[in-house]
């Protein structure tokens, strides 16, 4: 049986290297199939690995208070013309909720840094030391600032990955100076790298620095949210805690809509899964439209094979070859024609997916490689089963007979 | 001498367009070991017929095909092919070679159907291609053979399995006469060194190579003779 299925693999090669094109054309469906099942399976898979990494950088268990929603449908002017959010609400949630954990306040703004002739854009964060406590990244060299620190509006910051490194080439930056839009600050440490969030943004470009010392030397005016750390398990009750907090704080009305939001990473998740869902269903249409009418161009193309071979057919038949023994022969040849199509649509897709990773989160992991494989056996099986029924039902004699 | 092949009361209708073709009649024929036999014929005669049945290729509408003890007329598909790749080395008009395969390959087609291991496989395809004198022509396709080659790979890939019997339809119908001598004078080797064979022609003069002719008319043979003026191709 092995030398047969051998053979057969032999016979359906030489077959389909002596047609070439009218193989490759035949196979150029499953190989446009094969890619785009490959190539979403790849985006997914590199997307769910980034997003899982990328909420780790805000925390499942921390709620942040701002005036607009993440993923919300309000028009800007309606989110423009709520109050600002203000440090002293810090206080009064501190003050208020048993659930919180840790409340930091996040002032941020656009500024410029420069050391020397070195420069750059960053993003400075100005904030409490408990601002660790609603991040999962912590320090990785040297020390956070201390509240006294912030009280006191020390010029004292701490450099994202890419910041130090920009500014401090092969330095050790600890204790040195540097300047945010010309005012002298000390690095006192550096953040741990954390990457890109969902492969846009990065936090290594950040500088963080007391609060206090933003709010002295910069606008009050800046952007501000509040981070809250809660319990893990207390997610959903901490959330109605800190809108009922926030509603008194605001002093509203029971009939009066929020005039604030408090996010959290589900929102992302939800969006993000509709994504998901948007790449996953448009892949599986082209890929099940392709693979249909891949399908359907092998199966004709192997009734056209059968045709052609009558004869052969016949002659192999007169020399002892069972219906089984023909029916896998061409069995064989419509599944290698699938497979060579999968091969090369795969090889397709895995190069496309590392160019693609060079902008965007893509990894192809083994057991899509598989799926996509036997997805393309599968097609051959049932593009071939009917023709390659009727070569093996053929008579001997009509078939010897056959011009 | 012991009974090889036994057809009796065979008869083989067919219905073309609803009208009742009777191809083969009522033919009683006894074939044993080492004979040679011609069935001769006119077209249209059931010469191909009663070919097909002896090749295994077709059953019988009515009647009994023992083949060294096999109950041929019982068969199915798949037993039917088992016999003719175990017993019957078939020898065609126009060669049906595998036209994208060597020599070699095409003597070794039978003998993959019969599960042998490669290497056994090599070694008996190879003999047989000695056997009719194409040790040098082993790698070439049928498209590099001649006529009378191309004919003697056929006759070596009916002889690979060491079958039964031989039977050659037309052997020499597309070959120029030298090459048609060539091959008569292969089978009558295989003749002498105790092989039946079993030649159907229309031809008298191929005929008269065999010791046996049969001659077979509107599906009933219609004379069954020893020829004692056998033809030997030299």
């Amino acid at each position: 049986m092995f030398s047969l299925l051998s053979e057969s693999i032999k016979i359906a090669i030489s077959s389909i290297i002596s047609n070439k094109t009218r193989s490759l054309l035949t196979g150029l469906s499953i190989i446009i199939g094969i890619s785009t099942v490959t190539l979403m399976g790849t985006l997914i898979s590199g997307l769910d690995r980034g997003f899982d990494r990328s909420m780790d950088f805000l925390g499942k268990d921390v709620l942040s208070i701002s005036r607009w929603e993440w993923f919300g449908d309000l028009e800007w002017w309606e989110v423009r013309n709520r109050p600002r959010i203000k440090i002293d609400y810090i206080d009064k949630i501190k003050e208020r909720s048993k659930y919180a954990e840790a409340v930091a306040p996040v002032l941020q703004r656009g500024a410029s840094l420069s050391r020397g002739d070195l420069g750059a854009r960053s993003q400075i964060f100005g904030t409490t030391p408990d601002y660790l406590k609603t991040t999962k990244y912590g320090v990785a060299e040297g020390r956070f600032f201390t509240k006294g620190e912030d009280r006191s509006g020390a010029r004292v910051a701490l450099l994202g990955h890419d910041v130090a490194e920009n500014l401090f080439p092969n330095q050790d930056p600890i204790g040195k100076y540097f300047k945010i839009d010309g005012i002298r600050f000390k690095a006192l440490g550096v953040m741990e790298k954390q990457g890109k969030f969902l492969g846009l943004f990065s936090f290594d470009t950040q500088v963080i620095i007391p609060s206090g010392t933003s709010q002295r030397l910069f606008s009050k005016r800046g952007f501000l949210r509040i981070s809250v750390k809660v319990p893990e398990d207390k997610i959903s009750e901490s959330k109605d805690e800190i809108y009922g907090i926030m509603r008194q704080i605001r002093g509203l009305k029971p009939k009066e809509k929020d005039d604030f939001a408090v996010n959290q990473t589900e929102a992302f998740e939800s969006t993000y899964n509709q994504i998901k869902f948007a790449i996953g269903g448009v892949g599986i249409f082209i890929t099940v439209l392709s693979l249909v009418v891949g399908g359907i161009g092998i199966m004709n193309i192997m009734f056209v094979s059968v045709k052609e071979r009558t004869k052969e057919i016949g002659v192999r038949k007169a020399i002892g070859a069972t219906r089984n023994m023909i029916l896998t022969q061409f069995l064989m040849e419509a599944i290698m024609i699938c497979v060579i199509g999968g091969v090369i649509g795969l090889s397709f897709a895995a190069v496309l997916s590392l160019i693609i990773n060079q902008f965007f989160p893509s990894t192809m992991p083994i057991w899509l490689a598989i799926t996509s494989i036997s997805l393309s056996v599968f097609v051959g099986v049932i593009a071939g089963v009917v023709p390659s029924y009727r070569a093996a039902g053929l008579d001997p004699i009509d078939a010897l007979r056959y011009e | 001498m012991s009974g090889l092949i036994s057809l009796k009361k065979i008869k083989r209708h067919y219905d073309v367009g609803g009208e009742k073709v009777r191809a083969l009649d009522g033919v009683d024929l006894t074939i044993n070991q080492n004979e040679y036999i011609s069935i001769m014929g006119p077209s249209g005669s059931g010469k191909s017929t009663l070919m097909n049945m002896i090749g295994c290729l077709d059953t019988p509408t009515e009647g009994t095909y023992e083949f060294e003890g096999e109950l041929v007329h019982e068969m199915d598909d798949d037993q039917l092919a088992s016999i003719r790749n175990r017993k019957i080395g078939f020898v065609f008009q126009t060669f049906n070679l595998l036209p994208k395969a060597t020599a070699l390959r095409n003597v070794e087609v039978p003998l993959i159907y019969s599960n042998i291991s490669k290497s056994k496989r090599l070694k008996m395809a190879s003999d047989s291609l000695v056997s009719v004198g194409l040790e040098d022509r082993l790698d070439h396709k049928p498209n590099e053979l001649s006529g009378g080659q191309r004919q003697r790979v056929a006759i070596a890939r009916a002889l690979v399995n060491n079958p039964s019997i031989i039977l050659a339809d037309e052997p020499t119908g597309n070959l120029d006469s030298k090459s048609g001598i060539e091959i008569m004078k292969i089978l009558h080797e295989l003749y002498t060194n105790g092989n039946t064979i079993i030649l159907v022609t229309h031809e008298e003069d191929i005929a008269m190579h065999a010791k046996r002719i049969i001659t077979i008319f509107d599906g009933k043979i219609k004379e069954d003779k020893i020829n004692k003026k056998m033809t030997k191709a030299l």
